[in-house]
């Protein structure tokens, strides 16, 4: 294992930042920590980095207790938001700086330097300084000098944060691609929760100071351990509706009954909450058993969808996401929404844990 | 838009100019022959980047900011040399802040005072809008003690209660977690819709524009590149930035060349394949733009290009899912072309990849001038 966290925890004034957080990643793992702000992530990062000590637990690096190791002696690379460049240096003596000259000699170390800024494409701009560099470049720059030492370990605290949206776009593409070239372990911290699905082979869901899920990203979004979870991932996000399914699997919407099928009879009784993404559900003129009633109030059109807010006649508001395709063909109005039960979450409403989904998850 | 009809012009805008000049400063020219129509009840984005000049535009409609040339008219009146309390706009700007010393309720009734209403209808008036934006819970507490995102929310609040001719708003929605906003920009434009209310808006946002507005005014170098709805900014962008702006992710562009080949159309790119389009699938406007010119810039979005069948081959460089959509990136004619598909697609990094699009997806620009030659899904 390259990494792995055992209970670690941390706090700040008397308040858990950190909670006996536990987590491995093996040699090449990209994992994406994600969650809502103040959760902990940077502290997280800053645990393993070297720069805060925990109160409790373990840091192990390569089976080695590295919790109360100095930075430089644990081989980790570190980039973050703010790219941190030293602004009289050129960019090359920045990427250069993160290596000794004692230990490698002049040559190998340009030859190092020469290798990561050609794979990220800013061989070009060595020679200015950092403020001749664009965003993109920065960033660049900031990440090859976290490279160039062959870090074991890898921490990007949000890097794409600051760069504008084509660019941040066009590095999602390719960061996961670069990064798995060099073989390093990666934790990559970002509030975007697209970024985070894209970049990661896991996401680890951090929530005041826990973590409450790691997974594959589609596992994530299909299966989430909890409502909390369902509720991070997805533009427009989940629709949830607080339900208490019956023994045959029926649950009480607007005034209709509508069967969900038997997997959900198992909490049958239990108040429960349930997620149905704006994806999952339709819109028509025509009510039938499986239908509730809305009132169509506003279409907003997204990029490749139509988002339709409807609403329900005791107040409750849903999202609904429609092909672009369908854009304008609903009127505003009374109408009737159907979901696809299949595409169902179903979480424990005391305690958010998930505990029946439909079929398709 | 069948809703605007009969609607009479509500705003025009007559070549209005900005030009700031500061001593030892180098002159700066923000906004530049400006002319623009709006209908009674119409949503109006102004959307560009920082420095395209949207909100040098709305602060000149405000008053905020003094107007170097042009006119401006409003429900039939002039009103560039007006004060702002004088030009019959509400309007949520930031800076333009809360009152400190009132509670949020007070600084929303404060807006509904020249009204006059009976004092139990204001107080109705201010708390359904209070409701709309989700900040009844706050009405009695002082904006220093709000966050960023409610005092934001009180402010469109103040604006959003009173009547006016037009309401003028300044990045309305940009401090909001994303769980509420597609819900609140569903109640405002319900609201607006509702009410028949004249709306414009600034936001560098596409999303947001989509989401709420009638026409977007696309801006850039101070300069109205396209006023239009978001469908044909989308069918019909009138110029390769438009074209680039509007739509996530951006548009795949590509060098290419244009012949006539028999009844149908052979498209040649640059470093790359040559597609022969059958006559039936080619656009009349893109058939009588051959004639003319060969070189041209190549556009087709993302959600145009065909995955896993085709007879364009592309190898594969990325393939994310992101639980509603695929995003594939892919090397093609020398270049990155990138795919994005509701459809969960099975494809590696290093594999090869079909792919096609269909000629009424492509949209033709001048390689030159950017100008927009022809596009896929226009009449000739």
């Amino acid at each position: 294992m390259a990494l792995r966290l055992q209970a670690l925890s941390k706090s700040y004034g008397g308040k858990t930042v950190i909670d006996a957080l536990s987590l491995e990643a093996t040699s090449g793992d990209i994992v994406t920590v994600f969650g809502p702000s103040g959760g902990g992530k940077t502290v997280l990062l800053r645990l393993i980095a070297g720069i805060e000590v925990p109160e409790s637990g373990q840091v192990l690096i390569d089976g080695t207790d590295m919790t109360y190791a100095t930075p430089d002696a644990r081989g980790i690379g570190m980039a973050f938001q703010n790219y941190a460049l030293f602004p009289h240096m050129s960019a090359y003596d920045n990427v250069a700086s993160a290596l000794t000259p004692r230990k490698l000699g002049e040559s190998e170390i340009r030859s190092r330097v020469n290798h990561i800024v050609r794979l990220l494409k800013i061989d070009h701009v060595m020679g200015h300084k950092p403020r001749e560099l664009s965003n993109g470049q920065k960033q660049r720059t900031a990440l090859a000098r976290a490279l160039v030492g062959a870090p074991k370990i890898l921490l990007l605290d949000d890097p794409l944060r600051n760069v504008d949206a084509k660019l941040r776009y066009e590095m999602r593409l390719e960061l996961p691609v670069l990064l798995r070239k060099f073989g390093s372990t990666v934790l990559y911290v970002t509030q975007d929760y697209k970024e985070a699905m894209a970049i990661g082979n896991r996401i680890a869901v951090l929530i005041a100071g826990r973590i409450v899920q790691v997974a594959t990203p589609s596992e994530i979004y299909d299966r989430p351990a909890t409502v909390e979870v369902a509720r991070l991932f997805g533009d427009p996000g989940i629709n949830l509706f607080d339900v208490t399914p019956d023994t045959d699997g029926r649950v009480a919407i607007a005034n209709a009954q509508l069967s969900i099928g038997a997997e959900f009879a198992s909490a049958a009784g239990v108040p429960c909450v349930l997620g149905i993404r704006p994806d999952a559900i339709t819109v028509s003129q025509t009510a039938n058993g499986a239908t509730f009633p809305v009132d169509v109030v506003a279409e907003t059109p997204l990029n490749d969808r139509s988002v339709l807010l409807l609403r329900t006649a005791d107040g409750k508001e849903v999202l609904a996401a429609l092909p672009a395709s369908a854009a304008g063909t609903t009127p505003i109005g009374a109408a009737h929404a159907a979901f696809a039960s299949a595409s169902a979450l179903m979480f424990d409403r005391a305690s958010g844990l998930s505990i029946a989904r439909g079929a398709r998850p | 838009m069948s809703k605007f009809v009969t609607a009479a012009d509500v705003l025009v805008i007559d070549k209005l100019n900005k030009v700031y000049g500061r001593p030892d400063k180098p002159i700066v020219h923000a906004v530049k022959d400006l002319s623009m129509t709006i209908r009674k009840g119409e949503i109006i984005a102004l959307l560009g980047s920082s420095g395209c000049g949207k909100t040098s535009t709305l602060r000149m409609i405000a008053g905020l900011e003094s107007v170097s040339s042009g006119s401006i008219q409003l429900a039939g009146n002039r009103i560039e040399a007006l004060p702002p309390s004088k030009r019959g706009v509400a309007m949520a700007f930031e800076g333009y802040s809360l009152y400190p010393p009132l509670t949020v309720r007070d600084n929303i009734a404060f807006a509904l005072k020249a009204q006059k209403l009976a004092a139990s209808d204001a107080s109705k008036r201010v708390i359904e809008t209070a409701r709309l934006v989700d900040i009844e819970g706050v009405l009695d507490r002082y904006p220093s003690s709000i966050s960023g995102g409610q005092q934001q929310r009180a402010s469109l609040a103040r604006a959003l209660v009173r009547k006016a001719d037009l309401y003028l708003l300044d990045e309305p929605m940009g401090q909001l977690e994303p769980q509420l906003r597609a819900v609140l920009r569903g109640r405002i434009k319900s609201l607006l819709n509702d009410n028949a209310m004249t709306a414009i808006f600034v936001t560098h946002d596409q999303t947001e524009a989509n989401a709420l507005a009638d026409r977007i005014a696309v801006m850039e170098g101070g300069v109205l590149q396209q006023f239009a709805s978001q469908k044909d900014l989308k069918i019909k962008p009138s110029n390769l930035f438009v074209a680039t702006f509007i739509g996530e992710p951006p548009m795949n562009v590509f060098d290419a060349s244009l012949t006539r080949s028999g009844e149908g159309v052979s498209l040649a790119l640059q470093d790359g394949p040559s597609i022969s389009l059958p006559a039936g699938e080619v656009s009349p406007a893109v058939l009588n733009a051959i004639g003319s010119r060969h070189t041209i810039t190549l556009g087709i979005r993302p959600q145009n290009v065909e995955v896993a069948h085709g007879g364009l081959k592309g190898i594969v460089t990325s393939n994310q899912w992101l639980g509603d959509q695929s995003h594939i990136a892919a090397e093609f004619a020398g270049k990155t072309i990138v795919a994005v598909t509701s459809a969960r697609v099975a494809a590696r990094p290093g594999a090869e990849m079909p792919l096609s699009f269909s000629a009424a997806d492509m949209h033709l620009f001048d390689s030159e001038t950017g100008a927009a030659i022809a596009h896929g899904r226009e009449a000739a």
